[in-house]
């Protein structure tokens, strides 16, 4: 948009809107031709033409929900929006952006999922609170700041991590010295002692792509819905008895396992 | 003459006219100014009591002088806007500077602000100048023509001018009941010939999630 002094604000039409494409930073367009497209609730702003809104649980779109969507258990946070015309998307005034994927799999942190394409088969990730988009379609992302792409063998912050493409090898990384020896495990414990707040990152290897973005301010998580608790799992709740815990469940006393491990003991 | 510098920061190049302006917007100026509060938005007795039925109150002031004066409020994005002889509806918690000479009043928008959450009133700016309005990130201006209706969501509407009719749709079917809404149960729906302005966010409305 034109800030030149005298000009005005540019003014769209359903001429003038882009198809599929950025308005600007903040919002996207996407043009429906009696087709289809799967969006978060309550992300619509405007639309010119003739739309409907549908909640996922709608009986004319099962057909629809079995081919692209995995993850029934969270299907009540999508719609389905469908009809002829051009829409308008944006969410909470974050940076937003389409990507396409061409045969290809997209892992994203849950909450930054804002569209996609029927096309596109979304499934639960088996690492939690993210999700999986399979398969050659468009899809819109919001991200807090512009997205920062980069090639593994990296190590990225946690809050940072936006999604991955291709990397199949998700891990955790420690610093060394904040897991070993008796200072180390007193200060990951207590933060006491100068903790850089950088020590835990998240490790990629392989072939692919890493989706960063620019600041370290999450977005709000979305569920994606409670995976069966199966044995093998993970994240499942109700883990069968003498399955390790979950973590962030405080720890009984007389279960100093991990706590003894952590102070090299 | 409004100007944005950056688009955060209103900046008016005044040369011993008067702007309005939201009460303790100004950030910077330069040059001679006299910052002047205004009871009731300067709508005198009649204006100030009907902002304070109907809840659309605003303080205002009037910045006159010479110089360049700067005008910014929470890093809101601002978006200029010159009026012809038409009229502005805006919300007042979104209006921060008109020319003096414009006119502002209030008036009734029904269900639409009952939507919105933000009552049932909203201010008019009407006549010849520029006025600036606020948005939670860059605002999107869509042109409504006869051909060409739209539909917006109640959170993300922040102002609209020119001969625009609205109507109130609701999408709520038993399914919202049952917790499957679409999620988009609540929409104002502009018909005629101006523009709309909004947001690329949505406030929390009643229907936020319905």
């Amino acid at each position: 948009m034109s800030h030149y002094p005298g000009a005005g604000p540019t003014v769209y039409d359903p001429m003038t809107l882009p198809s599929d494409d950025n308005v600007n930073n903040y919002t996207f367009c996407v043009e429906l031709k009696g087709s289809q497209w799967f969006l978060q609730k309550g992300k619509m702003i405007a639309y010119y033409g003739q739309m409907d809104f549908n909640g996922i649980g709608h009986g004319r779109l099962d057909g629809l929900v079995r081919t692209s969507f995995h993850s029934p258990l969270h299907a009540s946070d999508w719609v389905v929006a469908q009809g002829s015309g051009k829409m308008l998307l944006a969410d909470r005034a974050f940076d937003v952006n389409s990507y396409d994927l061409e045969e290809g799999n997209l892992t994203i942190r849950s909450g930054n999922l804002l569209a996609f394409q029927p096309s596109l088969a979304l499934k639960q990730s088996i690492v939690p609170g993210f999700l999986t988009l399979i398969g050659t379609g468009k899809f819109v992302a919001a991200s807090n700041g512009p997205v920062v792409f980069m090639e593994p063998p990296i190590r990225v912050d946690p809050q940072a991590l936006v999604g991955w493409a291709d990397c199949p090898s998700p891990c955790h990384h420690y610093d060394h010295g904040y897991m070993a020896g008796l200072m180390g495990g007193l200060r990951a414990m207590t933060g006491l002692g100068g903790a850089s707040g950088e020590e835990h990152q998240f490790e990629f290897v392989g072939a692919g792509t890493v989706l960063l973005q620019s600041t370290e301010v999450l977005m709000a998580e979305q569920a994606t819905g409670v995976v069966p608790s199966e044995p093998g799992v993970p994240g499942g709740y109700g883990a069968p008895a003498g399955q390790p815990q979950q973590p962030g469940v405080p720890r009984l006393p007389g279960q100093l396992g991990d706590l003894q491990r952590r102070f090299g003991l | 003459m409004f100007r944005l510098q950056g688009s955060k920061v209103l900046a008016v190049d005044m040369t011993g006219d008067a702007v309005k302006a939201k009460n303790g917007s100004m950030v910077a100026y330069d040059g001679q100014m006299a910052f002047k509060k205004m009871s009731g938005g300067g709508e005198g007795i009649r204006g100030m009591v009907t902002r304070r039925i109907t809840g659309e109150q605003m303080t205002v002031m009037e910045v006159s002088g010479h110089g360049t004066c700067w005008f910014a409020d929470r890093a809101s994005e601002i978006n200029l806007v010159s009026l012809q002889g038409d009229k502005l509806y805006v919300e007042s918690s979104n209006l921060l500077a008109t020319d003096a000479g414009l006119r502002t009043g209030t008036s009734f928008t029904g269900l639409r602000g009952a939507s919105q959450g933000n009552g049932l009133f909203t201010t008019t700016v009407e006549g010849h100048g520029q006025a600036a309005i606020m948005s939670d990130g860059p605002a999107v201006v869509l042109r409504v023509s006869r051909q060409y209706p739209l539909t917006v969501d109640p959170g993300a509407y922040i102002a609209h001018q020119g001969n625009l009719s609205q109507s109130f749709q609701s999408g709520v079917t038993f399914r919202t009941f049952m917790g499957e809404g679409g999620g988009e149960a609540f929409q104002i729906r502009f018909e005629g010939d101006g523009l709309v302005y909004v947001q690329p966010s949505e406030r929390n409305t009643i229907a936020g999630d319905v």
